[in-house]
C-alpha cells in the first residue's frame, strides 16, 4: 500500500505522476494536464491507486533482465473482442506510476531502467546493446563520433523518415566511406552482412550503400536471406537460424559465389510460405529456383544470426546497424500503424515490449561481439573491430 | 485509361500531384506515402474502379442518404473495416486525381485530405449566405489565421490548439464578461460546438474568469437529463434531442436556476444507462439526484444545447464555438485515438466521415441561424448577431 495521505485522491495523484514523468519524458511536457489525465485513466486500477502494492526496487531490475519475463508476455491477450495491453506490461505501469507518484521509485533509477513512450503512454525497459563483451570486441570506444542529432527527435510521439535521414547524415556518411575503405583493403569478392533490429532504417541505408556501389562502377549481387528459409509448416516458430533454413545449401551457396562461380538457390514464397526446395533440398517438381550471378560485392539484409561459425568465417564484414529502442519505437509508430495501418495498437505494443529484449539476447549483442562494423545512429558513433581499426591506419 | 493498369505509375502521379495542394504529403518519402495508399488499391487494379462526373461527386458528398448509407461498424475478416462506401469514393478520388479527371484545385476546394487517416474528407462549410446574413455580413473582428501552420501536422495537442487561438478566445472571454455586465445575473451561457472543437477547453477558461471577478458560476450537464438507455432504445430515439430527455425536468430547471433558485436535476449514469428519474420525471427509489446550488452565470455545454425549441428562450447567450473539421479531426487523433486510445481505427475513421455532415446539417448549421455569438476559431473571425455587436459597442 502506499502510505502518503497526499494520494489519496486520483487528482493529486495525477499531479504528481505528471510532475514526475515530465522530468523523465521531455515529451510529456506537451501535454496539457487533461490530456494526461485522459491517457492516465486506462490505467486506473479497480480499487484506486492505493490498491497498488509496490515491488522492491531489486525485484524489477531483475525481473527486466530476465528472458522469461518477455517470454511470458501475451500478444494477444482480449477483454471483450478488444486486444489488450498484456496483464504483466500493464500492472508493471501501474507499478511504476505508483511509486513515481509516491516518491518511492526515483525519477533517475527509473528513467535508468525505463524509457517511457508518450503516444503508447507506457515504459519500456531499455536495452543495453554495448555490454561489456561488445565493448571489449570493440576496443572500448567509437572508431568515430557525431552530434547526436537523433536527440531532436526525444519530443515527438512518432518520427517519418525524412526527420530520421537528416538526423543520421553524418554517420551514415562517415559509414558509407567508412565501408569502401575497409573494401579496398580487404579486396573482393567480398560478403558483407547487415543486420539490425525493426525500424532501425536498414532497408534505407542498405539502398543508398547500394547505389554508392554502383556508382563507383563495383558489380554487386544481393542475396535475400529468406529465401533460405523451409516450409513454414516445417519452421514452426523457431527463429531465424540453422534449424529454420536449409542451411548446408546456404553455406555452399556462399561458397560457390565467393569463388566467382554462378550459384542456384531456393525461391521462398512469402504468400504461401512455401519453399522451392524439399527437406533433402532438392528442387520440388514444378518450382524453380534463383539464379544468381558472381559479383564483387555480395550483399546480404537481414536479422539471420550471422555469428554462427559456419557462416561467420565466410563474411568479410559484417555490418550491425543500431538506433535505440525508443526511435525505433516512434518510428514504428509512424510507419506500421499510422501509414501501413499494420497492427493493432495493443498487439503491437505487447509485440514490441516482448521481442526487443529476445531480438537483442539472442542476435544482436552476440552478433555485435564478433562484428567487424557497428553502426549506432542514436549515439552517432561508427564503432569497428581490432582487426578493422588495424586495417584502417 | 492505360495509366491505371500500373498501380506504382498511379502511386507516383498521385504522390507527386498531391505534394502540390497537401503539404503533409511534401514531408512524406515515397515509400511512406506508398504504405498510406497500398490500403486503397483495388483488387482489380485501379483500371476497376468507375468515375463519375465532378458534379455527380459533389452532389453525392452533399446528399444526407450517401452519409446515412454508411455502416460505422462493418465485419470484415473478423475485424471492424473501413465501410464499401467511403473506400470507393476514395478509390474514386485517388484515381480520378492520377488521371487528371479531377482537377488539383476542384479537389481541394470539395475535400480535404487527412494524412493520418490518409483519406480525403468532404469540407463542411459552416458558413453559408444564410447565416452570414444573421451574422450581420462579416465578423465583429478577425485575428491572424494561426492554425495555419497546422496543415503540416498529422496530429494536434491542446497545448498548440490554444496558443493558436488566443486572441479570438480572449476577444470573445471579454464579451462574455461584457455581455454580462450588460444583461445582469442570473445568465445562461450555453456553448454548443463539434466534437473536440474545444467546448470544454473554453467553458474551462469562461468558469475561471468569471469566478476570479467574483461571480458564482455552475454548469448544468444535459447529459444528466437523458432517460434510461434501455427506454431510448426500445423507441429507437437517438441520444440527442429532445425526445431522449427529460424535458419538463430540465426547463424547469433552466427556469429555477434563472430565478436564482437552487435546483434538484436528474443524474444519468454512463456506466449502466440510467437515469435516475423514471420517465414520469419522478425521482426512482434508491436514485440520488444532483443539486445545483444558486449561481450567477451558468454553463450549458454540448452540440445540441438550443436547438431545442422549448429551451431556447431560457438561455440568455447563445454561442457556437466551431473549429473546421481538418483541425478537429488532427485534434481526435491526438486525444481519442493516440491518449485515449478510444477507439478502433477503422470505427473512428468511419464514423468521423459520416457523422461531420449530417451533425453540421441537424445540428450547427440550425444552431449558427438563431445563435448570438460565433467564435470560429479557425477562421480567427468573433461573429455576433448585429444586437450583441450593438452591446459590444456601448460603453
Amino acid at each position: 500500500m502506499i502510505g502518503t495521505n497526499r494520494l489519496n485522491s486520483t487528482e493529486d495523484f495525477t499531479a504528481a505522476l505528471f510532475r514526475e514523468l515530465r522530468m523523465i519524458q521531455p515529451g510529456v511536457d506537451d501535454l496539457a494536464f487533461y490530456e494526461f489525465r485522459y491517457a492516465l485513466e486506462n490505467y486506473f486500477p479497480d480499487q484506486g491507486w492505493e490498491s497498488i502494492v509496490l515491488i522492491p526496487n531489486f525485484e524489477i531490475e531483475q525481473m527486466v533482465e530476465d528472458r522469461r519475463f518477455y517470454e511470458s508476455i501475451e500478444h494477444k491477450p482480449k477483454i471483450g473482442d478488444r486486444i489488450v495491453l498484456d496483464r504483466k506490461i500493464f500492472h508493471l505501469n501501474q507499478v511504476l506510476f505508483a511509486g513515481l507518484a509516491s516518491n518511492q521509485y526515483s525519477v533517475e533509477w527509473v528513467k535508468n531502467l525505463f524509457y517511457f513512450d508518450v503516444r503508447g503512454f507506457f515504459f519500456v525497459p531499455r536495452n543495453t546493446y554495448f555490454t561489456q563483451d561488445v565493448l571489449t570486441h570493440l576496443r572500448g570506444k567509437p572508431y568515430q563520433i557525431f552530434k547526436q542529432k537523433q536527440r531532436q527527435l526525444d519530443r515527438y510521439q512518432g518520427v517519418g523518415y525524412l526527420d530520421f535521414m537528416k538526423a543520421n547524415e553524418e554517420i551514415d556518411h562517415a559509414f558509407i566511406e567508412c565501408i569502401q575503405r575497409v573494401i579496398e583493403a580487404k579486396g573482393t569478392p567480398i560478403l558483407i552482412t547487415l543486420a539490425g533490429p525493426t525500424a532501425a532504417g536498414k532497408t534505407e541505408i542498405t539502398e543508398r550503400l547500394l547505389a554508392e556501389f554502383h556508382k563507383k562502377g563495383q558489380k554487386i549481387t544481393s542475396i535475400e536471406v529468406d529465401n533460405f528459409l523451409l516450409d513454414r509448416e516445417i519452421r514452426e516458430d523457431k527463429p531465424m537460424g540453422k534449424e529454420s533454413t536449409h542451411f548446408d545449401i546456404f553455406i555452399n551457396s556462399l561458397e560457390e559465389i565467393l569463388k566467382g562461380n554462378k550459384i542456384q538457390i531456393p525461391r521462398y514464397d512469402f504468400v504461401y510460405g512455401t519453399s522451392s526446395h524439399d527437406l533433402r533440398g532438392n528442387l520440388k517438381p514444378g518450382c524453380s529456383s534463383i539464379e544468381v550471378e558472381p559479383a564483387d560485392i555480395i550483399f546480404m539484409e537481414g536479422n539471420f544470426p550471422f555469428h554462427i561459425d559456419e557462416i561467420s568465417r565466410l563474411i568479410g564484414i559484417k555490418v550491425v546497424y543500431l538506433t535505440d529502442d525508443p526511435i525505433r519505437l516512434k518510428r514504428k509508430w509512424k510507419r506500421d500503424i499510422d501509414y501501413r495501418k499494420k497492427y493493432d495498437p495493443a498487439y503491437f505494443l505487447n509485440r514490441y515490449f516482448k521481442t526487443q529484449f529476445l531480438r537483442a539476447d539472442e542476435i544482436y549483442r552476440p552478433l555485435m561481439a564478433v562484428s567487424e562494423m557497428v553502426v549506432d545512429t542514436t549515439g552517432a558513433a561508427l564503432w569497428v573491430s581490432a582487426e578493422i581499426r588495424d586495417l584502417l591506419s | 485509361m492505360d495509366l491505371l493498369r500500373d498501380s506504382d505509375k498511379v502511386s507516383e502521379i498521385l504522390f507527386s500531384k498531391m505534394k502540390r495542394f497537401q503539404p503533409t504529403i511534401a514531408e512524406l518519402e515515397f515509400y511512406e506515402f506508398k504504405y498510406g495508399i497500398n490500403e486503397f488499391v483495388p483488387e482489380r487494379g485501379w483500371d476497376s474502379v468507375t468515375l463519375e462526373s465532378p458534379s455527380t461527386l459533389e452532389a453525392m458528398v452533399t446528399s444526407k442518404e450517401f452519409y446515412k448509407g454508411i455502416n460505422i461498424k462493418p465485419i470484415v475478416n473478423g475485424r471492424i473495416g473501413l465501410d464499401e462506401i467511403v473506400v470507393t469514393f476514395q478509390q474514386k478520388l485517388f484515381a480520378g486525381l492520377a488521371l487528371g479527371c479531377y482537377s488539383e484545385d476542384w479537389v481541394d476546394k470539395h475535400f480535404y485530405f487527412d494524412p493520418r487517416s490518409f483519406m480525403f474528407y468532404h469540407r463542411t462549410d459552416y458558413f453559408t449566405a444564410e447565416i452570414i446574413g444573421h451574422l450581420g455580413g462579416k465578423p465583429y473582428r478577425q485575428f491572424d489565421r494561426k492554425q495555419k501552420k497546422f496543415d503540416t501536422r498529422q496530429e494536434l495537442g491542446y497545448r498548440d490548439f490554444k496558443l493558436s487561438n488566443l486572441e479570438v478566445d480572449n476577444l470573445f472571454i471579454q464579451s462574455a464578461m461584457k455581455l454580462t455586465r450588460f444583461r445582469g445575473v442570473p445568465l445562461i451561457f450555453a456553448i454548443a460546438g463539434q466534437t473536440a472543437a474545444g467546448k470544454t477547453e473554453i467553458v474551462d477558461r469562461l468558469k475561471e474568469v468569471f469566478t476570479r471577478e467574483g461571480f458564482k458560476v455552475t454548469s448544468i450537464e444535459i447529459d444528466n437529463f437523458l432517460t434510461d438507455r434501455d427506454e431510448r432504445e426500445e423507441k429507437g430515439i437517438h441520444s440527442e434531442g429532445k425526445e431522449a430527455l427529460h424535458l419538463e425536468l430540465f426547463k424547469q430547471a433552466l427556469m429555477d436556476i434563472r430565478a436564482g433558485k437552487q435546483v434538484t436535476t436528474p443524474r444519468y449514469n454512463f456506466i449502466d444507462g440510467t437515469s435516475s428519474h423514471s420517465l414520469d420525471g419522478k425521482l426512482k427509489p434508491g436514485g440520488v439526484p444532483i443539486d445545483i446550488s444558486p449561481a450567477e452565470i451558468i454553463f450549458i455545454e454540448g452540440n445540441f444545447p438550443f436547438l431545442i425549441d422549448e429551451i431556447a428562450p431560457l438561455i440568455g447567450i447563445k454561442v457556437v464555438y466551431l473549429t473546421d473539421d481538418p483541425i478537429r479531426l488532427k485534434r481526435k487523433w491526438r486525444r481519442d485515438m493516440d491518449l485515449r486510445k478510444k477507439y478502433d481505427l477503422n470505427y473512428f475513421r468511419n464514423r468521423f466521415f459520416k457523422d461531420q455532415f449530417i451533425m453540421a446539417q441537424v445540428a450547427y448549421l440550425p444552431q449558427l441561424l438563431t445563435c448570438d455569438i460565433a467564435v470560429d476559431t479557425t477562421g480567427s473571425a468573433f461573429w455576433a448577431t448585429p444586437e450583441v455587436k450593438k452591446s459590444l459597442d456601448s460603453n
